[in-house]
């Protein structure tokens, strides 16, 4: 390395920066020089000198331009010494720091040495201080006049200018803040600038997780945004806040699970791009379980499961970048299907010890609002309409019955009638306090934070609380040599309510009591006698859920996880840095579910299996993954043409293994611990899972711009699966995209238009969704079942070696346009998407001994239209007012799909007839329909004249008899547009932000009037509805059938309704302290927020949600305070 | 600068090299074929595996033993509440959808059993070396035994007999591992091939250890170890022959195969064998009618040439399947007296040891205790044998004899049945005057002997004779009763 491609390199960057801190190297006066030369060139001077003594020599190239020639013979001569004899004729001066010599020009006038000369009366010297945002001063800013760098910032952020002429200004420089310039004023001679961190404009630069890219010359379509934005939508869950910016990412609703702090959501992004496979099981549209449309997440470089994203620390978010079309996400090959979701956290900053500390108070309110139950003396009035108590309905002696009436009519008169639904659920408060220190020189920084957070549900009980801590140390020398390394540990711990399903709380009637008059929790409640038509009659036993929750039951799952990422970045020279980086993650999962033998699932056991009673199941799960990656980077710009070019490979092991096994048989309820067990189940044995994956990949991906003009950006990339066929082991992607900056086009002068640029690309990416053994031919062994003269090996499958990765094509066309100065901004896009060999089970003749086998054939489309939209109102000093909006249209077709699933469809025609299943519209598959369609059949609604409901049959003829055959598409789920909008509102200190998100013209399902008011069973609670809107007389014209009708209602299109939504998602409050009153306080910043979630839904559909765990609305009360 | 970039090149280039063999991850909790047959314990797991897949409820271990083919040749009285759902299928409804699952599930696991064997014969000659001692032959002997004998099960319910159809379509014979469909061939082709592979395999077990004399046939439980031979072996796998297709099991399976066929002369020569070898003793009046439960023997055990090794499905059979309530399958009295024609036959011990009067509701009904077990658990103790399900036994070996020898010495052909029927305490001797009076006697034997064994319904079908239901009624001859319809998802996807 030599002195002037070091100095080249400082050039580039175009700014010196030194150390602050003036420690003169004691060192460098033991440090000699014996040197002789003659005319010779300061620059071979120096680098003579440079090997003597082995420092390095930084400074602008400049500094060196046009200086005398050096003669000069030295013996022993100290190094400072030496220094100042060539150097001060030169008018340079110079630093010694740790072992590199700083050269500057010498100031003409340098204000510490000849203070007297800043006397004259226009011209004298002035001084000013460089401060960040929050008020700390930042050292090693330049300040420039007329593009010359006349000083340097001291550890203190303080400068001294040379004497200006007024009207002049000057020019403050920082890496990774926003210049500034200052025009010089006439009677004000001291300054304080405030730089803001270029963080701010992260908009400008996209992440793909391997490279930076500016903004401006991408072609890929990336959705950007700050942890701080996405904190003001929602403080708790960063998916639900993408999805505000960013509608095509879409959290699919899950409403049995409710908000339940352990579930784990399902997303999709632009719309399913595969079919559920595997598995013979049924699938009901509200439950669909499966993972197979997720995005890849990386977090600071490497792969990470959601259930990461969904623990990780929000305030520690730096941006969270989406990536979505192929140029965009063609780097990642064979996991970049559905999308990239890329998250970089907070690095230290340099500075003095900094400490900050955030606080967070989240209240979580139930949301029971949907729920609209009968009370005491409706309910039973209506099992009296029911004919409950009419003894030849019910088989049953009518004294009987009429005794049974009038002892629940005691109860209603008596005044019983218990709200069972505000039981199991409370107003969960949760808390997080945050710790996080920073400091460090440019050389050396460090980071350490520290997490507690709580998150209680709104089920009593249920929680997910997470502890977490983190070491950061980097290491960067002058930018050539960077090393971070990045410890964290976190504990995550949860909870499943004691109080069991919600939904068991919805049917408890409210004529029921719930403790004795001694206040003890009753666990039989009631007991109903159904006889049937032989005559045989059963008991019902009707058991409290309430008293579940007095035991000493318990279901715990949590996880212990370290992770360790270390990288490294060198400067290779000519624009070219090598980056590295690998990454190891180790989460330790356990649960552990007790169930006492007290229990009321445990109630109905004969006596003879009372030794049965009460279960444990423990489980555990180590999960072990491996992530490296190296890269060479290059940046360059040659005349006008911008290179960024990036070429490495990446290679990840991932090894999942997973064991459980239940314990039954415990004494009592108190002892709790697995050992008191008496054994195990009969015929159970302990099931075990082990699962590795290994992926391989070199990837190519170059940005290449014109002149900023003409845009170009192109990726390949090869993967190699572990999870692929043998004879497909490695798959190559690639990505193409162009683009087009109109505005710098220099015909296009407009003076409304001043940013448009138009983008296309086109790729194609994959994704490996599936078992990694499932192209292999596999035995499993009997177990537990020998055979008497050894174990016996069963094949398992017909393995596909030919079987490969689904692959996707996506093509995305799209415009950006900024208006008045990108006042307002615009940006739709068009965007095709289809999938091709979507993996799925091919049906083959039972013969060849397999019922199917997997192969790569069926075809989805996915099409749509997003537009993105900003409107900045007004922005000044004061007020900042701006608006957002944006929407997404996607439209999903299943090109071709495989024979197996006609199969399938054939089994769901049988499910459909089982009991339970009758009334759901269960998930269906045909060529030509979305894979969203509603199947049900269709119907008239009811007949007035016998309250019976009649149906469309294929031919078009009219029948009261529903048939599975008849079932067809009655309508569409996906909504025809989606999005949401919302504004920001600053004065001054106080900042508010809101956004709604609405969604209109798909089609619902109502699966609450089909299970709680047709096929209500009139013993339990029911919807309002049964009441008052079932048919009861001939005339009579009412949506439901009637009211005696106790028949099982089937899934019909009467309940398809539309589904129009719009809900108020967050509002966000904040103050922020003025830095003269945060000063008083010794705080160096003071932020107060406030945000609400859910707090206003407006629906088209009356359904009840949050089936098992019911939704909630929280509050956030958040602070901020650094020190 | 420059040499470490050339590492990092070379690197990724070895990277690159090695890339394919590191992506070649094992499987942990399942394993590999090739690594299962890369070892002789491997083979042996693999054939092993043959016999648990079949011995599973979906086929011998309850539905081809005591399931379907019973219930149709009216072996059982069923309530009307139904609750395993065969009373559509006891009325020959074929188009239950019961029946169906049934049926095409039975299709599935023969053929899954088939492509286990196939995925060994694929492989065994290859690797040949691996094998130590006889390994290799009993191996190979026993694949083709069991690809033969699950071919032919197929073969007789869902084709029809060779006696009305020789030359119609029947089943697909598969030999290969593969994802394609194999063609279908004739039920005499189908038998050809059946007759191959059984009789390679009889070649290959030529040297079977159950053909040594230190192999003797006894109970488990026998207190005299020396007389314990069958678990003599120190090679587990050479243990209770009896549980596999052993020689004289592919003897017997030949028997019959030869006699479906209709080669009378084969089938005689192979039932010989069996007779002959004198290795399979009767059962000793004291052991069936032994009193204490682990002093008994109600299967006959000593007698089965081949069975399957059933031990986990005790609760199926007698909690379930056989019960003493009429929820399971039952008997009225008087059908099992009609069955063992108590009223002219004294003596039979089947009658008294096979079923128990059991009361319910205020009314008496048989209960079939067949299979019934010690209720001390599933150990073999429990019995003076395992539990099994009989496949082949004796009994059917002299049957066959004396099918084969009537026409050409019918006193002979009695003497065989005779034999029979004195082991199971009748002293009375079988006389007829005609063919077909020979026939309705044999059936009633079969009856007798193998009631709920599953055998019955082939021989009705063999012989193209109508089925006689428990009250005397007669069930007309029918194709649609026969020959079983052939799995849709067989039809459909295979183009049949």
């Amino acid at each position: 390395m030599n002195l002037s491609y070091s100095i080249s390199v400082i050039k580039l960057s175009a700014i010196m920066y030194f150390i602050a801190c003036l420690q003169f190297g004691y060192a460098a006066y033991t440090q000699t020089i014996t040197y002789t030369a003659k005319n010779e060139s300061l620059e071979a001077v120096l680098q003579a000198i440079k090997k003597q003594v082995s420092y390095e020599v930084l400074g602008t190239t400049d500094i060196l331009i046009n200086k005398d020639p050096v003669s000069i013979v030295v013996k022993n001569m100290p190094l400072p010494a030496f220094l100042d004899k060539i150097l001060s004729p030169r008018k340079i001066t110079y630093r010694i720091v740790d072992r590199t010599i700083i050269l500057e020009q010498m100031r003409t006038n340098p204000a510490t040495t000849l203070p007297q000369r800043a006397e004259t009366h226009t011209q004298r010297t002035r001084s000013g201080r460089v401060l960040r945002s929050d008020g700390t001063s930042l050292s090693g800013a330049s300040i420039s006049i007329n593009g010359k760098t006349a000083t340097v910032a001291d550890a203190d952020g303080r400068f001294t200018l040379p004497a200006m002429v007024l009207g002049q200004s000057f020019t403050v420089t920082m890496v990774g803040y926003i210049p500034k310039t200052i025009s010089v004023q006439e009677n004000k001679f001291s300054y304080t600038i405030q730089l803001e961190e270029e963080v701010a404009h992260v908009d400008e630069v996209v992440v793909t997780g391997y490279q930076v890219i500016k903004r401006d010359s991408y072609t890929g379509t990336a959705i950007t945004k700050t942890g701080e934005e996405l904190r003001q939508v929602s403080p708790q869950n960063l998916l639900q806040a993408v999805q505000v910016f960013d509608p095509s990412f879409k959290l699919l609703d899950n409403n049995l699970a409710g908000s339940n702090p352990n579930a784990l959501p399902n997303i999709n992004v632009r719309g399913a791009s595969s079919l559920p496979s595997g598995s013979g099981e049924i699938l009901r549209r509200d439950n669909v379980t499966g993972t197979t449309n997720m995005p890849a997440f990386i977090l600071d470089g490497y792969e990470v499961t959601v259930q990461k994203v969904l623990d990780l620390d929000m305030t520690r978010i730096e941006t969270v970048t989406l990536l979505k079309d192929a140029a965009a996400t063609a780097i990642y090959g064979s996991r970049a299907a559905n999308g990239v979701m890329v998250i970089t956290t907070k690095t230290p900053k340099e500075g003095k010890l900094r400490v900050s500390y955030t606080h967070e108070t989240n209240v979580n309110l139930p949301d029971l609002s949907e729920y609209n139950l009968l009370n005491a003396a409706e309910k039973l009035e209506y099992e009296r309409l029911a004919g409950l108590f009419d003894g030849t309905l019910q088989r049953q002696p009518q004294e009987t019955l009429d005794e049974l009436y009038y002892q629940k009519r005691a109860n209603v008169l008596g005044g019983v009638d218990t709200y069972w639904l505000s039981q199991p659920v409370r107003t969960a408060v949760g808390q997080r306090h945050g710790l996080f220190l920073e400091g460090g020189s440019p050389v050396f920084r460090y980071g350490v934070d520290m997490r507690y957070q709580t998150r209680p549900g709104v089920m009593k009980g249920s929680d997910r609380n997470q502890y977490s801590g983190g070491l950061n140390f980097s290491y960067n020398l002058k930018n050539k040599i960077r090393f971070q390394n990045e410890l964290a540990i976190t504990v995550v711990n949860g909870h499943e309510s004691p109080y069991g399903s919600f939904s068991q709380y919805a049917r408890m009637n409210p004529y029921y009591r719930m403790a004795d008059d001694n206040g003890n929790i009753i666990q039989r409640v009631d007991t109903w006698r159904r006889v049937a038509a032989s005559g045989q009659g059963t008991n019902e036993y009707v058991l409290n859920p309430l008293y579940n929750a007095t035991l000493n039951s318990f279901e715990t799952l949590g996880y212990t996880e370290v992770m360790n990422n270390l990288s490294g970045d060198f400067d290779l020279g000519g624009g070219l840095r090598l980056r590295g980086q690998v990454s190891l993650m180790k989460r330790m999962h356990t649960g552990d579910d007790f169930r006492s033998p007290l229990a009321n699932q445990f109630f109905n056991y004969p006596t003879e299996r009372t030794n049965e009673k009460g279960s444990y199941t423990s489980y555990s799960n180590n999960e072990l993954f491996w992530d490296a990656n190296i890269r060479l980077n290059w940046l360059k710009r040659i005349g006008q043409h911008d290179f960024n070019v990036v070429a490495g490979t990446n290679i990840r092991t991932e090894n999942l293994d997973e064991r459980s096994f239940t314990a039954i048989g415990f004494p009592n309820d108190r002892f709790t611990s697995i050992g008191f067990a008496r054994g195990y189940a009969e015929n159970a044995s302990p099931s075990s899972n082990y699962i590795a994956s290994r992926l391989f990949g070199a990837f190519m991906s170059t940005n290449y711009s014109f002149d900023n003009r003409y845009l170009l950006d192109a990726t390949v990339r090869a993967d190699g699966s572990s999870k692929f066929g043998s004879n497909n082991r490695v798959a190559p992607f690639w990505s193409i995209g162009a683009g087009w900056n109109i505005h710098h086009e220099s015909w296009f002068d407009n003076s409304v238009i001043n940013q448009l640029r138009l983008r296309a690309t086109t790729g194609l990416t994959g994704s490996v969704q599936f078992s990694p053994y499932m192209s292999r031919t596999t035995y499993t062994y009997e177990q537990g079942n020998w055979y008497s003269s050894g174990i016996g090996a069963i094949v398992n499958n017909f393995g596909n070696e030919n079987l490969s990765w689904q692959k996707t094509q996506n093509t995305d066309i799209g415009f950006d346009m900024g208006l008045f100065n990108d006042r307002i901004m615009l940006s739709p896009r068009f965007y095709y998407r289809k999938t091709n060999d979507l993996l799925s089970d091919i049906s083959l003749p039972t013969s060849t001994g397999f019922v199917s086998y997997k192969e790569n054939l069926g075809d989805i489309e996915n099409e749509g239209i997003e537009i993105n939209t900003n409107l900045i109102a007004v922005k000044n000093t004061d007020w900042t007012v701006s608006f957002m909006a944006n929407l997404v249209h996607n439209t999903n077709k299943i090109v071709r799909i495989s024979n197996a699933l006609n199969g399938y469809n054939d089994r769901v025609d049988d499910a459909q007839q089982t009991d339970g299943l009758r009334g759901v519209p269960l998930l269906r598959f045909k060529e030509g329909q979305s894979v969203d369609a509603i199947y049900a059949a269709p119907s008239l609604g009811i007949d007035p004249e016998n309250g019976r409901e009649v149906f469309v049959k294929r031919d078009g003829s009219l029948s009261y008899i529903w048939d599975p055959r008849d079932i067809d598409v009655v309508g569409v789920a996906t909504p025809k547009i989606e999005g949401s909008f919302g504004g920001t509102f600053r004065y001054k200190q106080f900042m508010a932000v809101v956004f709604f998100q609405a969604r209109l013209g798909g089609d619902m399902y109502n699966q609450t009037l089909v299970d709680r008011v047709e096929n209500a069973d009139p013993r339990y609670n029911v919807d309002r509805r049964v009441l008052e809107e079932k048919w009861r007389a001939p005339g009579d014209v009412t949506f439901f059938k009637s009211i005696q009708d106790q028949g099982q209602t089937e899934v019909s299109s009467r309940f398809v309704m539309p589904d129009n939504l719009l809900t108020l998602q967050s509002v966000f409050l904040s103050y922020e302290l003025q830095h003269s009153l945060a000063k008083k306080l010794s705080l160096s910043n003071l932020r107060l927020g406030l945000t609400a979630n859910d707090l206003l839904r407006f629906s088209s559909v009356e359904v009840e949600r949050g089936i098992n765990y019911p939704f909630a609305r929280s509050i956030s009360f958040s602070l901020q305070a650094s020190l | 600068m420059k040499n470490t970039i050339i590492y990092i090149l070379l690197l990724s280039t070895f990277g690159l090299v090695s890339c394919s063999k590191w992506l070649d991850i094992q499987p942990e909790s399942e394993i590999d074929r090739s690594i299962l047959f890369s070892t002789e314990a491997g083979f042996k797991e693999a054939l092993l595996g043959i016999y648990t897949r079949c011995s599973k409820t979906d086929l011998y271990g309850r539905e081809l033993t005591v399931g379907t083919p019973e219930v149709l040749v009216q072996n059982y009285q069923i309530s009307s509440a139904d609750n395993y759902r065969y009373l559509p299928t006891k009325n020959y409804r074929y188009n239950d959808a019961d029946f169906i699952r049934r049926k095409d599930s039975i299709w599935v696991g023969l053929y899954n059993g088939i492509v286990n064997a196939n995925l060994i014969l694929e492989e065994i000659d290859e690797q040949q070396r691996l094998f130590t001692g006889n390994n290799y032959h009993i191996i190979k002997g026993e694949s083709l035994a069991l690809r033969g004998y699950l071919h032919f099960d197929a073969l007789r319910m869902f084709a029809p007999a060779y006696r009305i159809a020789p030359e119609a379509e029947a089943i697909p014979y598969v030999t290969s591992y593969s994802n394609r469909t194999t063609p279908m061939t004739s039920v005499r082709g189908a038998l050809d091939s059946i007759v191959n592979d059984l009789e390679l395999a009889k070649e290959l077990l030529a040297d079977d250890p159950i053909r040594s004399a230190a192999y003797i046939i006894n109970y488990p439980t026998a207190s005299d170890t020396l007389q314990h031979t069958e678990l003599h072996s120190p090679d587990l796998f050479l243990q209770n022959r009896r549980h596999r297709l052993n020689y004289y099991a592919v003897c017997g399976a030949l028997a019959r195969v030869y006699l479906y066929k209709e080669d009378k002369e084969k089938a005689l020569e192979n039932a010989l064998i069996i007779i002959n070898a004198k290795k399979f003793p009767w059962t000793n009046a004291t052991d069936f009618l032994a009193v204490a439960d682990d002093k008994k023997d109600r299967i006959l055990y000593k007698e089965l040439l081949f069975s399957w090794y059933t031990p986990t499905l005790n609760n199926a059979l007698n909690s379930n399947w056989f019960t003493a309530t009429q929820h399971g399958m039952y008997l009225e009295n008087t059908d099992a007296q009609a069955i063992y024609e108590t009223s002219d036959i004294s003596g039979d011990r089947r009658y008294t040891q096979w079923f128990a009067v059991a009361s319910a509701n205020n009314s008496f009904f048989s209960s079939i205790i067949k299979y019934r077990r010690n209720p001390l658990g599933d150990t073999f103790i429990a019995n003076l044998h395992y539990l099994v399900a009989p496949a082949i036994r004796l009994s059917e070996m002299y049957y066959i004899a004396a099918e084969c020898t009537f026409e050409t010495n019918p006193t002979r052909a009695l003497e065989y049945v005779d034999e029979v029927r004195n082991n199971r305490g009748i002293d009375h001797k079988l006389q007829v005057t005609s063919l077909a009076e020979f026939q309705t006697e044999l059936l009633k034997e079969y009856r007798k002997e193998m009631f709920a064994e599953g055998q019955l319904f082939y021989a009705y079908k063999r012989l193209h004779a109508p089925i006689i239901g428990l009250r005397g009624e007669t069930i007309p001859v029918s194709q649609q009763i026969f020959v079983w319809p052939l799995p849709n998802d067989e039809i459909i996807y295979g183009q049949r």
